[in-house]
């Protein structure tokens, strides 16, 4: 086998210029691959690094049945609210665990309605570890004893036209589906940069939303915070021994019109990377063809010297994926280095950040990481498609009967 | 010239199946960027049909005041009597149809659950209201003078388990920038095929809008249709001194930075794919200065100009790109011809922001063929530069002792 590689390979660079144009058109096709999946863990990133960072914690307990409606923000009590905290911050890894209610509400005034999620807070927890209650830009931030007072963002209060001390009605529903509305003085104005965001989320304290909704001493979710980003699987897996039938989630599966919409993109760049890298194999099989007519001779001395049909054509594949080998590394090269320079760069989206509701998530720039993720997949797929397109001149070669091919000049 | 067009022939006809596969490798890429072209047209095309449909009419007019990003129900912000200016703005002959409709912020409440909508106020009788009528699904359409019921789409009913017939509570903001709330019957589903756009808007009959919002004999906006799109600029004119007027293009700003934003990116995807196919032909061809070089030295001796000789490859690459693309063109043209009928499903993508169909329509345009045509021509031509230098710049001594 190893003889047949060094043949293989010498054969490869006889003709060092077919080789590297050949090289190029696949490193061309993979880098484009490895931008496109770069591009996609970038998006993700941004998008999950903001959800933790913006929406607070990395891990969210529920109820059960909470995660069926996740989009509706059902008004669904943890039946242990008091005991999972404990357990959380048990956790040496957990940085803070916060008691919220997160429900759908409108707020409006005179000049018009503007659909919102009310989310109440425990400020004592939250101001540590939540973004939103560092970055305020007016006023300040809630405290535990505030009563009908809200927090809001940048977005919604130059929307709304209004600033510190104004008030609006702020409506929402309790538990009885009956609506509850209230009028609220607003404390405090968050900037984040996020204007989508900015306009979605408010903030009220815990005990207000609490007596306003229905849900006296009880909460809807519990967002855990930790240390570090990464370590969610081994909390999550300390904490399943006490949710008694509570669910626990964490970002990654939160988002699932954001999984549906990279699923059907994803399979359609499979798609395109497959036709790609066929145009490629087509001048992959135009090389060895014309490779098999140079060396009908040495392929008749081969065959004359005892080379099996079978053998010779090994020959011809071995070359087929070394081409693909060649062209992997030149792929590999090509394609680090564009997401080097993008990765430092960043593209823009942010004009696009109300088209979908993640995407409010992404704070201007996506830094598309190294695009390696799929690489193995990317890998295989042209190495598997350089193969076949190398059988067929393979065939034609094992084909040669030996007399007749040492006599041609 | 035609001479040297009828030598650039018949070598490419001396190795037809390199000929044939390059030609096919260029017909690949090429059926592929058209389809790929046809699709994102179909879904821009698509998407801007339904925004007219559902959206935004050719033609809004509006009070002066009135800000759509406010929904702002305060009655300087509205239109008064807007029947009357509906049955006005209808009598124009460009107009096929005019119907005052009223916008408000609103929350559903079932059960455990609430979601965030927008309702709107129509007049169910109007032709506009077409997309509506005949896209339900179940139950009954909305009657004028219905007070108590409404109609929901159907990716809303199925997010939040309701069928026909069930009672939801439905919070609405008001004129004096109240929130009042009723309970509702879902008279019927409706489903316009756009998943983004089903799940957060209800109609209720413009009347009962008018009174639960407070906003009798007001309306937000009058949504017109008209007969012929082309004319939006001229019938926007007419209207525009009294009122504020807003054509489709205006209302769908972020549909077009869309467009322009996949646009680019398709070019990128053009020169890459391209240059892909140029990787293959330009194979073919230095491969086929090689095996001549005999020839080309016959050719030089017998006082064949470099510049000539150069031609005679840029001769033959322009042969392999008029068959490579015709090729291509053809079946990229049956492969989005196929989906323009039987469309291409995507579900939903959680897209609110712009209307996209759950299942999307290419759209082959004249445009995108002559641009994709001429950039391969263009583009497999200079692949053919790199070996007809190679060849031309051949001594004509050596390339006659040469071994073949």
């Amino acid at each position: 086998m190893r003889l047949y590689l060094r043949l293989a390979w010498r054969n490869l660079w006889r003709h060092r210029r077919r080789t590297v144009i050949v090289a190029v058109a696949i490193g061309g096709t993979l880098a484009l691959m490895m931008w496109y999946d770069g591009l996609v863990s970038g998006f993700n990133e941004a998008i999950y690094g903001n959800a933790i960072r913006v929406l607070g914690g990395n891990i969210q307990i529920h109820a059960a049945g909470y995660g069926a409606e996740v989009e509706q923000l059902p008004l669904l009590p943890l039946a242990n609210d008091q005991a999972l905290v404990q357990a959380a911050q048990a956790q040496p890894q957990v940085q803070a665990a916060a008691r919220r209610i997160n429900t759908g509400g409108m707020a409006t005034t005179r000049e018009g309605a503007f659909g919102v999620t009310i989310v109440g807070v425990e400020p004592d927890q939250e101001l540590p570890v939540s973004l939103v209650a560092q970055k305020v830009s007016a006023g300040r931030y809630l405290a535990a004893d505030d009563q009908d007072m809200v927090y809001i963002g940048h977005g919604l209060a130059t929307a709304m036209g209004v600033g510190i001390g104004d008030r609006f009605t702020l409506a929402g529903r309790d538990t009885h589906q009956q609506m509850r509305s209230r009028t609220m003085t607003v404390v405090g104005i968050y900037d984040l940069g996020m204007p989508d965001i900015e306009k979605r989320n408010i903030y009220i304290t815990l005990s207000e939303a609490q007596s306003l909704y229905g849900l006296e001493g009880q909460v809807t979710e519990i967002a855990i915070s930790l240390k570090q980003v990464g370590e969610e699987p081994a909390v999550m897996n300390a904490l399943r021994p006490s949710l008694a039938g509570a669910e626990i989630v964490s970002w990654q599966t939160s988002f699932p019109e954001l999984e549906q919409a990279l699923a059907t993109k994803g399979g359609a760049m499979n798609v395109f990377s497959v036709i790609m890298m066929v145009i490629v194999g087509i001048g992959i099989l135009n090389l060895l063809l014309m490779a098999i007519y140079e060396r009908t001779r040495e392929i008749g001395i081969l065959g004359a010297l005892g080379l099996k049909p079978h053998q010779i054509s090994i020959l011809f594949v071995l070359e087929g994926v070394l081409m693909g080998v060649v062209g992997v590394a030149v792929g590999v090269a090509l394609g680090l280095l564009i997401n080097g320079v993008l990765g430092q760069v960043g593209l823009d989206y942010s004009q696009f950040s109300n088209i979908t509701s993640y995407m409010a998530l992404i704070s201007g720039r996506v830094y598309p990481t190294w695009g390696v993720e799929k690489l193995p997949q990317r890998t295989l797929t042209v190495l598997v498609i350089t193969t076949l397109a190398a059988l067929y001149p393979a065939c034609e070669a094992a084909q040669r009967e030996p007399a007749e091919a040492l006599h041609y000049v | 010239m035609i001479q040297l067009y009828k030598m650039a022939w018949r070598d490419l006809g001396r190795n037809r199946r390199r000929t044939f596969f390059s030609m096919l490798a260029l017909a690949f890429g090429v059926a592929l960027l058209l389809f790929m072209a046809s699709f994102v047209a179909g879904e821009m095309r698509g998407a801007l049909q339904s925004a007219i449909k559902l959206q935004s009419g050719h033609l809004q007019v509006r009070a002066a005041s009135y800000n759509e990003d406010k929904t702002s129900l305060k009655w300087e912000d509205l239109i008064e009597n807007p029947d009357a200016l509906a049955a006005q703005i209808a009598a124009r002959p460009e107009v096929q149809a005019a119907t005052p409709r009223l916008y408000a912020t609103g929350i559903v409440v079932a059960g455990d659950t609430s979601t965030g909508v927008r309702v709107i106020g129509i007049d169910p009788a109007s032709a506009a209201s077409a997309p509506f009528r005949d896209g339900m699904v179940s139950g009954d359409y909305l009657t004028t003078d219905d007070r108590g019921g409404l109609l929901m789409g159907k990716t809303l009913a199925g997010k939040l388990k309701l069928a026909p017939g069930d009672t939801i509570n439905l919070l609405v903001n008001t004129s004096n920038g109240d929130v009042d709330q009723q309970s509702f019957v879902i008279r019927g589903l409706y489903s316009t095929g756009t998943p983004g756009y089903d799940e957060s808007t209800i109609f209720l009959p413009l009347a009962k809008a008018q009174a639960i919002a407070r906003a009798e004999k007001h309306a937000s906006v009058i949504f017109i249709l008209l007969k012929d799109q082309d004319q939006t600029d001229a019938v926007a004119a007419a209207l525009a001194p009294a009122y504020q007027v807003k054509t489709y293009i205006q209302l769908n700003a972020l549909l077009s930075e869309w467009e322009q934003f996949a646009n680019a990116y398709m070019y990128i995807f053009y020169l890459i794919v391209l240059g892909i196919t140029a990787t293959v032909i330009i194979n073919t061809l230095v491969m086929s200065v090689f095996e001549r070089t005999r020839e080309i030295g016959i050719l030089a001796a017998m006082g064949m100009k470099g510049g000539r000789i150069m031609a005679m490859f840029f001769a033959e690459s322009s042969l392999l790109a008029v068959g490579g693309i015709a090729i291509g063109v053809v079946l990229g043209s049956l492969l989005s011809a196929y989906v323009q009928r039987y469309g291409f499903f995507i579900g939903e993508m959680g897209i609110t922001g712009i209307l996209i169909g759950e299942r999307i329509y290419t759209y082959l345009t004249l445009n995108d063929i002559v641009t994709l045509t001429i950039m391969a021509f263009v583009i497999t031509l200079l692949a053919a530069l790199y070996p007809a230098w190679l060849a031309a710049k051949m001594e004509p001594v050596e390339a006659l002792h040469s071994g073949k």
